[in-house]
This record gives structure tokens, C-alpha cells and sequence, in this order.
């Protein structure tokens, strides 16, 4: 038998979803449709290369997206460690405005304000990882533990004009309702104790 | 958005922003990807790294190589460009050198160890030492010490890389603003930077006013050289070559 504290706590949880939903309507969502993600330098469950993490060069990697749905009109990539973070993920890159135009990112985007983007992907914006930094920064995770790093490409049915420096979470906020296509790179990532 | 998104976004230099932020505002604002000069192209190996002024500085405590190595992190921190001298002008590593003989003597052995361990991250990640990397090579290895993502690459930095980056960090900075009885600053290139008008004891009217017109000649002159500000060991200090407490 329920107690009255139960009951109230059952009834007032019931009221708010109510009103919830009475107040904010779920949006419709446009149908999403899967994209072919890929990198020339890595693969689903294969270990990412040391240049494209703090234990080489730590440059971005190179993707390529096809099968894009009709109507793109910007992309956006995002790289995240869903088993990092509080509370996760551990964002570890976001690019956003790419035009809908471009097949890929090339290697190495830029890491300093002064660098130029590639004129490929001019317009594209990098946003603020996880370290409030605007530019990609690779794997690092504990010694002895591998991490999987999301690569996620997004296609947007809309020039949305988004501001700089936005976070992951931001980002997505802005782009609901307007995600056609999505596709996922999958690699991993592992440190090992130093011999030291 | 971040203090250095907003930067970018405006197109500020960072030289500009440590001449608005005056220097309380430095201390927090210098950060790796915050670099004043642009060389012709960012993979391009750096020519020559450059050294202490024009002359060989003779150090107290560090060896040449730690020098040399400090010296080089100190110029990619706060370089000198078409606007002005940076940090190795400013003799910073001198400061720093001078400093771990007294005041920061608990740093040394952070930096000794330090050092080594990022040299071997340089040599390990990069293929090189730190002098012979691209602009580039340089920033993303030390923004990799600065976020602690070093750390784990088997370098040996001793606790978090970032604790090592965050103590050179905050040591250049003084070595390039502070005054330069401590034996940085040299011929004032930091306040000049900022635009200090140096320590005064009085300010007029006429001098307000000529300083908010970026026309107020500034005093180049030690805190240490007006007896109203002169500590009651300073003297004894100076005679020692060490710096006061």
C-alpha cells in the first residue's frame, strides 16, 4: 500500500510531466539518415595513430563523409569520449558551420588564431572541447585503459549562422530539429605504463 | 566562449591585449595559443632559435641546456615581434635563474625535472628537441603540457605536466613584467609592453590626463631606486647580487 508521502511525491511527478508536456510540445524531427563516415588514417575499432594524439604530432585527422541526404546544407564533426568526463562525454573536438559543399576535413586544421582555415571548408568554426579550447586535442587516456573516440559528422538542412565558441552541448541545442544525417567513426585508443 | 575564442573571434594580438590588460591582467592572460608572432609559415622549422639578448648569459643555477631549453619555451611564450621585444629581451630566464638561488628555491628541483621530462616529450612525440620543431610542433606540444595530456606519455614528468607548465608559465610572466631589480624586465621591455608609465609617488592632474593620451613619458626606474619605496635590506641584497625577498 502506498503511503500518503508516496502518493504525493506519484501525483506531483505526474503533474509535472503533464504540464511539461503541455508547455513544451516535442518537436517534430526531420528523418535522419545514416552517412558513410571514414579517415584514410583509422578505422571502427582500429587504435587511432599517435600523430593524431598527444603521444605524436596530435594533429586532427583527416575524415571523409559521403552518401550526404539531400538538402544538406552545413556539416558539423564532433570527436567524444562517452567513457570520459563529469559528467561525460569528454569532448575532445567540435568543428561546426563546414559548408555543405565539402566531402571531408583535411589533416592538421589550424591550433593557433593566426592559422587560416583550409579554403576548402572556409566558414567552418571550430568550437570549445572540453579543455575551453577551440581546436582538436587527441587521446589521452589513463595508462591501461582503452577509451572508444566518437567521431560523429552531423548534416543540417540549414545555414544557422551559429556563433563562435559554442560547446558540444550548445551546439546540439542549436541544431535540434534541424539534423538530416549522421555517421560515426568508432577507433580506439590506449596508453601504456611508462617503463620508468 | 573563452577568454581566447573572444580574442580570436576579434582579431586581437595578444600583444594588444597585455597592452589593455595592464599588468595585473597579464599574469592571467598569456597562454600557449596565445603567441604573438607569425612566422612565414607554421610547419616551417624555426631558423634559428634565438638566444638571451645578444650576448651569452651566464647562469647560476641552470645548465646551459636547461637554459637554453627555458629560454626557448620563454620566447615562444611571449615572443618579440614588430611591436616590441618579449620575454628572452626581457631576460626572463635570468629572473627565473636568479629566483631559484632564493625566493623560489623550492622550484628547482621542479624544474630540473620538469625540463628533462619535457625535453623527452619533444624528443618522444615530436622526433626533435623543442628547438628544432615547426611554430607549430612547438604550440601543440606545449599546449599538450599545459592541459596535462602529457602526462601520461611516458615522459616522466613528475605529478601533472600542467603543474610544470603552470609554474613556467607564471614565472615568465614575472620575469618579463616584474621590476627589474629581480633581474628581469630588462630596459623595461615589459612595461613598455603594457604600457606602464613606471612607479611614481604622485600623480598629477596634467599626468592623468597625458596618460589616458598615450602621451606621458614613462619613468624607467626601479621601485628600488625611490627611497620611499626602498626596502631596509635592499641595499644589503644588491650588494650580494641576489634579489630581495
Amino acid at each position: 500500500m502506498l503511503s500518503r508521502r508516496c502518493l504525493n511525491r506519484a501525483l506531483w511527478l505526474g503533474f509535472s510531466l503533464s504540464v511539461g508536456y503541455a508547455v513544451f510540445p516535442v518537436a517534430a524531427q526531420p528523418t535522419v539518415r545514416v552517412i558513410q563516415l571514414e579517415s584514410v588514417v583509422m578505422a571502427d575499432g582500429e587504435t587511432i595513430p599517435r600523430d593524431y594524439t598527444p603521444d605524436g604530432r596530435n594533429l586532427s585527422p583527416p575524415l571523409t563523409w559521403s552518401q550526404l541526404p539531400e538538402g544538406t546544407r552545413e556539416l558539423a564533426v564532433v570527436c567524444a569520449d562517452f567513457g570520459a568526463g563529469n559528467p561525460p562525454p569528454w569532448v575532445h573536438w567540435i568543428i561546426y558551420s563546414i559548408p555543405g559543399t565539402a566531402s571531408g576535413l583535411p589533416e592538421g586544421l589550424p591550433i593557433t588564431w593566426d592559422q587560416q582555415i583550409p579554403t576548402e571548408i572556409l566558414g567552418s568554426i571550430q568550437g570549445l572541447n572540453s579543455w575551453g579550447r577551440p581546436y582538436y586535442r587527441g587521446p589521452a587516456p589513463p595508462a591501461g585503459t582503452p577509451h572508444l573516440y566518437h567521431f560523429t559528422v552531423y548534416a543540417i538542412d540549414a545555414v544557422l549562422g551559429l556563433e563562435s565558441g559554442l560547446t558540444r552541448e550548445e551546439f546540439l541545442e542549436a541544431v535540434d530539429g534541424h539534423v538530416i544525417g549522421r555517421g560515426e567513426l568508432v577507433p580506439v585508443y590506449e596508453r601504456f605504463a611508462s617503463p620508468e | 566562449m573563452t577568454d581566447d575564442d573572444k580574442h580570436q573571434a576579434a582579431g586581437i594580438t595578444r600583444r594588444a591585449l597585455l597592452r589593455n590588460a595592464g599588468a595585473a591582467g597579464a599574469a592571467a592572460a598569456v597562454g600557449v595559443t596565445d603567441v604573438l608572432v607569425t612566422p612565414a609559415s607554421a610547419e616551417a622549422p624555426v631558423e634559428q632559435t634565438r638566444t638571451s639578448a645578444d650576448a651569452v648569459e651566464a647562469y647560476e643555477h641552470f645548465t646551459s641546456e636547461e637554459a637554453e631549453l627555458l629560454e626557448a619555451i620563454a620566447d615562444h611564450l611571449i615572443p618579440s615581434d614588430d611591436e616590441g621585444p618579449g620575454a628572452l629581451e626581457a631576460r626572463a630566464v635570468r629572473y627565473i635563474d636568479r629566483a631559484i638561488g632564493g625566493a623560489l628555491a623550492d622550484s628547482i628541483d621542479a624544474y630540473r625535472s620538469g625540463l628533462a621530462a619535457f625535453d623527452r616529450y619533444c624528443r618522444s612525440s615530436r622526433d626533435g628537441s623543442f628547438m628544432e620543431l615547426s611554430h607549430r610542433d612547438r604550440t601543440s606540444a606545449l599546449i599538450d603540457v599545459e592541459t596535462g595530456a602529457a602526462t601520461g606519455a611516458g615522459a616522466g614528468f613528475v605529478g601533472s605536466s600542467a603543474a610544470f607548465f603552470a609554474m613556467v608559465r607564471s614565472h615568465v610572466i614575472q620575469g618579463t613584467f616584474s621590476d627589474p631589480f629581480y633581474g628581469g624586465n630588462m630596459n623595461f621591455v615589459g612595461w613598455d609592453l603594457i604600457g606602464y608609465p613606471g612607479v611614481r609617488t604622485a600623480v598629477t592632474e596634467n599626468d592623468q590626463r597625458r596618460l589616458e593620451a598615450d602621451d606621458l613619458r614613462p619613468y624607467r626606474r626601479s621601485a628600488y631606486e625611490w627611497d620611499e619605496f626602498n626596502k631596509a635590506n635592499v641595499s644589503n641584497v644588491r650588494r650580494r647580487g641576489r634579489h630581495a625577498d
